[in-house]
């Protein structure tokens, strides 16, 4: 393989790459807080995108209950420049949150109240998905929305250089994903790792009886997990369907199934382990060559299948977990 | 004057069996007072249901007048209760040094925080010198140490102690104990549970005695140190 192309699928890789290791965090950290995955946080990731699209753009043109609604007559105050565009993304993310918020009410804490078996939370989260993908669907149709062009202002579509004989092109969208997600790591590591905060949160996810002895509301730091988890999945959805386009209301299952091979394959609870999972994914995808294209998704799982031979544990994951 | 702590007919259950049934016991402001009786007796249950841990299927928990009966368990820590449960339960995957300060969760004045913690490695040697370790590479007896110090950051009236003995040599279970006698000594009121019944009676003002879920009697701890149903059930004849 020539330098450049290495160079450009190494770029690309890590771009998407990243994406995954913020989205893949949201089940991680639900996570390391139940034990449980949350089936639900696809649906949020679709959410995020289509909350962000619905203040970017405003209509939705297609088949579906909201047909020819016009938030903005006077065109969407979000659309034309890098920073309102930013502003809508993280409206969209927050308020993917707080659905997060909700699922965690409706769909989690009913069944821990009651003393279920894990397995049933797991199911309950999978109905909520469904319901989540068939309300999108009713709303405003099954079909791809692209955000246009200018939604984020005259800015350059891309970067190029020369490298050896062949050019090497970074888009625009691709450096922002990577900018974005390494801020939210980097924020996240610090809130977990050196916060009051995260050091509550992880008493809560070693030991909920502990946590609560020590006066740790036990309940409070799991809706603050799902609020986490669902900006993170939120944010995600956003940040791809800007690159690629918001595919549908199963936007999310596919990015679902990839982000549990992300967490399976980085070792399940562990969040650096999600983000080295998410970017030997991002990367491996990124080297399957422009024919195979296609094949891209049975290679992350055939690298799943490959590394979990070796490391059933995940490739940072501490042995013996013993939760669902 | 009201007790500290007031259980009136405490009964819990674990699904359909019955843990505790009926207890009543009281704790008065300065006491030490011991839990004693053989595995199952409903010790554990009983400081569980106190903290919170557990629903009552009935009775009402009073602490300082105030009933806590259906409390959140972080409130029950701001009332001043902290409990430092069987089997340590240090938080293995964090420092020695945010052990403590989680410990002071419900404590916002930072400053105080931070002496409390300076106060606690002059009181506890060896947790200070082991501060940036991770709490489940410590010894049995200085996590146990830890677990003690913990429940103490948040500035308890009322320590629940479980079995702090468990598991421990001989001389590190009478450093634990006179540690217990020094925060009496200094104001904090103490319900102990131990299997260790001879040496924690010896060293409580009073103590009750369950068997199966319920107080079979109660009494001052060196009058019943002598009683003869003591005697035979706890003390090896």
């Amino acid at each position: 393989m020539e330098l450049s192309q290495l160079v450009q699928n190494l770029l690309n890789g890590l771009a998407i790459g990243s994406v995954y290791a913020i989205f893949a965090l949201g089940y991680t950290l639900v996570f390391s807080i139940l034990g449980i995955i949350n089936f639900a946080h696809g649906a949020v990731f679709t959410l995020g995108a289509y909350f962000t699209y619905t203040l970017v753009v405003g209509q939705f043109e297609n088949n579906g209950l909201l047909r020819g609604v016009n938030l903005f007559p006077q065109g969407s105050p979000f659309a034309g420049s890098p920073w309102t565009f930013a502003l809508a993304t993280l409206i969209g993310a927050v308020v993917a949150g707080l659905i997060a918020v909700l699922i965690e009410r409706l769909a989690f804490r009913p069944m821990r109240a009651r003393g279920a078996e894990p397995l049933l939370a797991l199911v309950s989260s999978l109905g909520v998905a469904l319901v989540i993908v068939n309300l999108i669907q009713l709303l405003v149709g099954a079909e791809i929305y692209n955000f246009p062009a200018n939604a984020y202002g005259e800015v350059r579509p891309a970067l190029s250089f020369q490298l050896g004989e062949r050019v090497v092109i970074i888009r625009t969208v691709q450096l922002i994903i990577f900018a974005v997600s390494l801020v939210m790591l980097a924020v996240l590591g610090y809130v977990i790792g050196r916060t009051r905060v995260g050091k509550a949160l992880r008493a809560v996810a070693e030991s909920p009886g502990t946590a609560s002895l020590l006066g740790i509301s036990v309940d409070r730091f799991i809706l603050i997990t799902f609020f986490l988890s669902g900006v993170l999945g939120g944010l995600a959805g956003t940040l791809v369907g800007t690159a690629f386009g918001v595919a549908g209301p199963y936007f999310g299952v596919t990015y679902g199934l990839k982000g549990l091979a992300v967490i399976v394959l980085g070792g399940l609870g562990s969040i650096p382990g999600a983000v080295v999972g998410g970017l030997v994914i991002g990367l491996a995808e990124a080297f399957v060559p422009g024919d195979y294209s296609a094949y891209k998704d049975a290679v992350a799982f055939a690298l799943l299948f490959a590394i979990l031979l070796v490391r059933p544990q995940g490739l940072l994951g501490r042995t013996q977990i013993q939760k669902v | 004057m009201t007790p500290l702590l007031d259980i009136e007919n405490l009964t819990v259950h674990y699904g359909a069996i019955q843990a505790v049934r009926n207890l009543s016991l009281q704790v008065e402001e300065g006491e030490v007072v011991t839990l004693i009786g053989a595995n199952g007796a409903g010790k554990t249950t009983t400081l569980r249901a106190v903290s919170r841990l557990v629903r009552p299927r009935g009775g009402r928990i009073l602490f300082a007048g105030r009933d806590i009966t259906r409390a959140a368990p972080d409130e029950v820590v701001r009332l001043g209760i902290a409990q430092s449960p069987e089997g340590r339960q240090v938080l293995a995957r964090q420092s020695v040094q945010d052990n403590l300060e989680l410990g002071a969760y419900t404590r916002r004045d930072r400053a105080s925080v931070r002496r409390d913690i300076a106060e606690m490695y002059g009181r506890f040697p060896r947790l200070g010198e082991r501060r940036g370790q991770l709490a489940g590479t410590l010894s049995g007896g200085e996590q146990q140490m830890l677990a003690i110090a913990r429940a103490l950051m948040s500035r308890p009236r009322l320590l629940l102690l479980d079995e702090p003995s468990l598991g421990l040599a001989p001389l590190i279970v009478r450093e634990i104990f006179d540690i217990i006698a020094q925060l009496n000594a200094q104001g904090v009121t103490i319900l102990l549970v131990e299997q260790n019944a001879r040496l924690a009676m010896g060293r409580s003002h009073r103590t009750y005695v369950l068997e199966a879920g319920q107080m079979t009697f109660h009494g001052q701890s060196a009058a019943l140190l002598t009683d003869e149903r003591v005697l035979q059930a706890y003390l090896g004849g």
